[in-house]
């Protein structure tokens, strides 16, 4: 019922301020209401009734008073519309009998009570307007059982869908609370254990935030399903695995697909290589997809190294990085000052959508 | 040393902050909100002030809007946890000249502080990949081409800084002078806030980035 009321407005009025409170509670422009009023006016005067029955039941909340107002616009509107006296009076009870519905008790919920005189106002305008205006039978056999039908299934759906907003309502309360019971809880009681460890602390506090912070704003729990968010699950277990802090960059995200599955693996690697051996305890990962290729940069400021000093046997660069580079169609470019710190470059071309 | 005002409404951050930065500035307040944040700065008139991108009362916006017609010369650097677009976007374009995050190291925070005291602006690595996204989304729509599109300089250093290069390493690596580019990430800075692309809050309401 709330939605119905509506006030005069104070401010926007020209007259009583009707119109202004009625374009309040729609939401629409004043403008727009005065002008269908105008327009109605000009309908036989029903403008001008409906406008008297709305101040009416705005000012004492006389809604007897203001219905039949109402009921009289109607008749004039449709007279003036051109449909015969009876006809008009046939739709107006209808009408005025529908609304009676909606004012008392307002209920079509299974349980709630259906107003006898609304009904009946409903019927008896029903059956004058149907018999004067010689409706074509083909159309009001298939109506008539329609209506019965949105009468008997509606409350149904109705009391069903309210059911379900409130369900998924509790469920996604049921989720937030396991969620935070497995993720922050648990990690507060790590911290609490490790208090005396600074290092491990730090790494499971990082790891939380990540975890929570996805959750919150990325793709959601479970597999990583964009670039992003893969490559802040490989940043998040090299922290763990190694005491790092890995700052994490992006311009652009993309969903991630094989290839792309392959570049976050040669990115790990370049994050684990830069962890173990380049003595920097911060390592910084940018991601970028300019729309032809998708670019990873892995930094760090460490000690650096001499390709030709590292020892052959080192499969990580070459095999791991490199090799899966080029099997994935990119390529990986390994930038490395001694003393002045590493940066790897994985490139990935991509494939134009068709 | 410079003079800060704290703003955060987590008393343990704030403790955190101070302890941190110790005797490297001198902190000449400290608030909670944004109701005893604007007449903590009109009075003690800081250098630089520390603000939170959320306050309970308002954004750290609204402690800008507040400060900034009387105290022109207040610089505001941006602190947050947040790091979604929205907020970064937000507070840039309300007239803050830095954005970092709370896990900067302490020595970074000092030397982001100073930076901004010196009228230069403070683009995190994060921020900077706002910003190349955000400026790379779409064509420019109409107003002044110059605002609405970033140079291919601005672009190689904001791509350097998300990298992860600080300033003098960008500066060597580019064979520029850390002036040169200061002054470039002043003029995104500068774009960032009077750009009239509609497509920057758009996006940064689209897009909330890890």
């Amino acid at each position: 019922m709330s939605a119905l009321l509506f006030e005069r407005s104070r401010q926007d009025r020209v007259l009583a301020g009707v119109c202004g409170g009625l374009a309040a509670r729609l939401g629409v422009d004043a403008t727009l209401v005065r002008l269908v009023f105008a327009l109605l006016a000009l309908a036989g005067g029903a403008g001008i009734v409906a406008y008297l029955a709305l101040w009416v039941f705005a000012e004492g909340r006389r809604t007897w008073a203001a219905a039949l107002l109402l009921a009289l616009a109607v008749a004039m509107l449709l007279i003036a519309l051109g449909l015969s006296r009876t006809a008009a009076l046939g739709a107006t009870l209808l009408v005025v009998g529908l609304i009676v519905i909606l004012l008392r008790g307002g209920s079509i919920r299974p349980g709630g009570s259906v107003p006898m005189l609304g009904v009946a106002l409903a019927s008896a305008g029903a059956v004058i307007f149907l018999g004067r205006n010689t409706a074509p039978g083909h159309l009001v056999g298939p109506g008539a059982v329609l209506g019965a039908l949105v009468l008997v299934i509606g409350p149904w759906i109705w009391q069903l869908t309210t059911e379900r907003t409130e369900r998924i309502r509790l469920e996604e309360r049921a989720e937030v609370a396991a969620r935070i019971h497995d993720s922050v809880l648990q990690t507060l009681a790590l911290v609490q254990r490790h208090a005396g460890e600074p290092a491990r602390v730090a790494a499971v506090a990082r790891r939380q935030e990540r975890e929570l912070r996805r959750w919150l704003y990325g793709s959601g729990v479970g597999a990583a399903a964009s670039l992003g968010d893969a490559l802040a699950d490989a940043a998040a277990d090299v922290e763990e695995l190694h005491g790092v802090r890995i700052e994490l960059a992006a311009a652009g995200d993309t969903p991630l697909d094989d290839s792309l599955g392959q570049l976050v693996l040669a990115a790990r690697e370049a994050m684990t290589n830069a962890a173990k051996f380049s003595g920097a305890d911060e390592i910084s990962v940018y991601s970028e997809e300019d729309g032809d290729a998708v670019s990873v940069f892995v930094r760090d400021r460490g000690r650096g190294f001499e390709r030709s000093a590292v020892a052959v046997d080192r499969r990580g660069i070459a095999e791991s990085i490199e090799g899966r580079m080029t099997r994935a169609g990119g390529t990986a470019t390994i930038t490395s000052v001694p003393g002045d710190g590493t940066e790897v470059e994985l490139r990935l071309p991509r494939k134009k959508a068709s | 040393m410079r003079r800060i005002v704290l703003v955060d409404d987590h008393e343990l951050f704030r403790a955190g902050v101070r302890g941190e930065l110790g005797d490297a500035v001198e902190i000449v307040g400290e608030a909670g909100s944004v109701a005893d944040a604007v007449p903590l700065i009109l009075e003690a008139d800081p250098e630089v002030v520390l603000l939170d991108v959320h306050l309970p009362d308002g954004g750290g916006e609204a402690v800008i809007a507040g400060v900034a017609p009387d105290r022109p010369g207040v610089k505001f650097l941006a602190l947050s946890v947040s790091d979604a677009a929205e907020d970064v976007i937000g507070v840039i374009r309300a007239g803050a000249r830095g954005y970092v995050t709370k896990t900067i190291s302490r020595d970074e925070l000092v030397d982001a502080i100073e930076r901004v005291a010196e009228g230069d602006a403070v683009f995190s690595p994060r921020l900077a990949g706002f910003v190349l996204d955000a400026f790379r989304a779409g064509e420019p729509v109409g107003g002044d081409a110059e605002l609405e599109t970033l140079t291919a300089r601005e672009r190689e250093v904001l791509q350097l800084i998300a990298r992860g290069y600080r300033y003098k390493e960008i500066a060597a690596r580019l064979h520029l002078s850390v002036k040169t580019v200061e002054a470039h990430v002043s003029s995104v800075l500068r774009k960032l806030q009077l750009s009239s692309r509609h497509e920057l809050t758009r996006w940064a309401h689209e897009r909330r980035l890890i």
